[in-house]
């Protein structure tokens, strides 16, 4: 939405009446839809505004989804996900590819965020949403998929938010092992570990 | 491979085999065309993620607007994040907390080098005040 450019471009008024200048048209046509995101958040440390938009619009929708998975509120998974692209802007100039690659590192920060926010406001488990629509167009299956989405809402908010942290990484985000391992800061048998206790108790509250 | 063995990657990787370590999913596929315990395991593990699948929450585009505008805002307003230093370049090669470690080196060595000038004593030093203080009383 917002671009940075030389302070020529910036005060075109006063500028002489010049062809605008190479480096500022390269800037300006540069193709950020197909930009990887390394390339993206580079321009946006240069100042390109509008590459670090892109950034949000790429990576906003699932940066919701996993915050609303670990809080389990929708208010505070907006709240979350804002605040993580504004802490990658701050701190964009610290991230090295060589390290870590792009979505890594921001999940890494989004899961962290997302992680205190839970644990500072213990919030309680919201109703289980209604207005979602359910499968199948026979009334019975309706209800029972309702309880039973209602049965694994209330269950995910009684679990530690690093279990749901995990399940959100590897099944949502549909991370391999390894990643969310790193995005979690744990080593890959760690991250079964969660895994596996956050299923097994999902499981028990399904059939009991 | 065994039920148990099977129990457990079903726990953890849920029941897409696609995601299993491979070898693991080649024996899991013989496993399961062969017992009937592990199929029941399977489905319901099947359930089990379709029910995640459902409780999962993607923005609407009003709520993406939203969080898109505020960011932007926040970063129209905010000047570019700062560059690397000079340095920069150290960073892999350093240690985590070589800094502190630097810092408590540098610590050191000036309380073993430097020796505090004396204090001069001009009569009114705090020993003294208190004995003052004291012999008032």
């Amino acid at each position: 939405m917002f671009l940075s450019l030389s302070p020529m471009a910036l005060h075109g008024r006063s500028a002489p009446l010049t062809p605008p200048r190479t480096e500022a048209q390269a800037v300006l046509n540069r193709d950020r839809m197909a930009a990887t995101d390394e390339a993206l958040l580079a321009w946006a440390v240069e100042g390109d505004r509008l590459a670090f938009d892109q950034l949000s619009l790429r990576h906003l929708p699932r940066l919701y989804q996993l915050a609303h998975r670990i809080t389990g509120d929708a208010a505070a998974a907006e709240d979350v996900a804002q605040e993580a692209m504004l802490r990658v802007w701050q701190v964009a100039s610290s991230f090295d590819p060589e390290r870590a690659r792009f979505t890594t590192w921001l999940h890494r920060i989004a899961t962290n965020i997302a992680i205190d926010r839970t644990r500072q406001a213990q919030r309680i488990a919201p109703p289980p949403d209604e207005s979602l629509p359910a499968p199948g167009p026979d009334p019975e299956q309706q209800a029972a998929a309702r309880q039973q989405r209602g049965r694994i809402a209330a269950a995910l908010q009684e679990m530690p938010a690093r279990q749901r942290a995990a399940l959100a990484l590897f099944y949502d985000q549909e991370m391999d092992g390894a990643e969310a391992a790193a995005t979690l800061s744990v080593s890959t048998r760690a991250l079964e570990g969660l895994l596996r206790r956050a299923r097994r108790f999902l499981a028990g509250r399904l059939e009991g | 491979m065994q039920l148990s063995r099977f129990l457990h990657l079903l726990d953890t990787y849920g029941a897409d085999l696609q995601r299993w370590p491979a070898i693991d999913a080649a024996a899991a596929r013989a496993l399961l065309a062969t017992s009937a315990e592990a199929q029941a395991d399977w489905n319901r593990a099947v359930l089990l993620d379709e029910a995640l699948r459902d409780t999962r929450n993607l923005p609407d585009a009003a709520t993406l607007e939203r969080m898109r505008a505020h960011v932007a805002r926040h970063v129209a307003r905010t000047p570019p994040p700062a560059r690397p230093g000079l340095l920069h370049w150290l960073r892999p090669l350093l240690p985590m907390g070589s800094g502190a470690l630097a810092a408590l080196a540098l610590c050191a060595a000036w309380l073993t080098f430097v020796t505090p000038a004396p204090v001069e004593d001009n009569g009114f030093s705090a020993p003294r005040q208190i004995a003052m203080i004291e012999s008032t009383e």
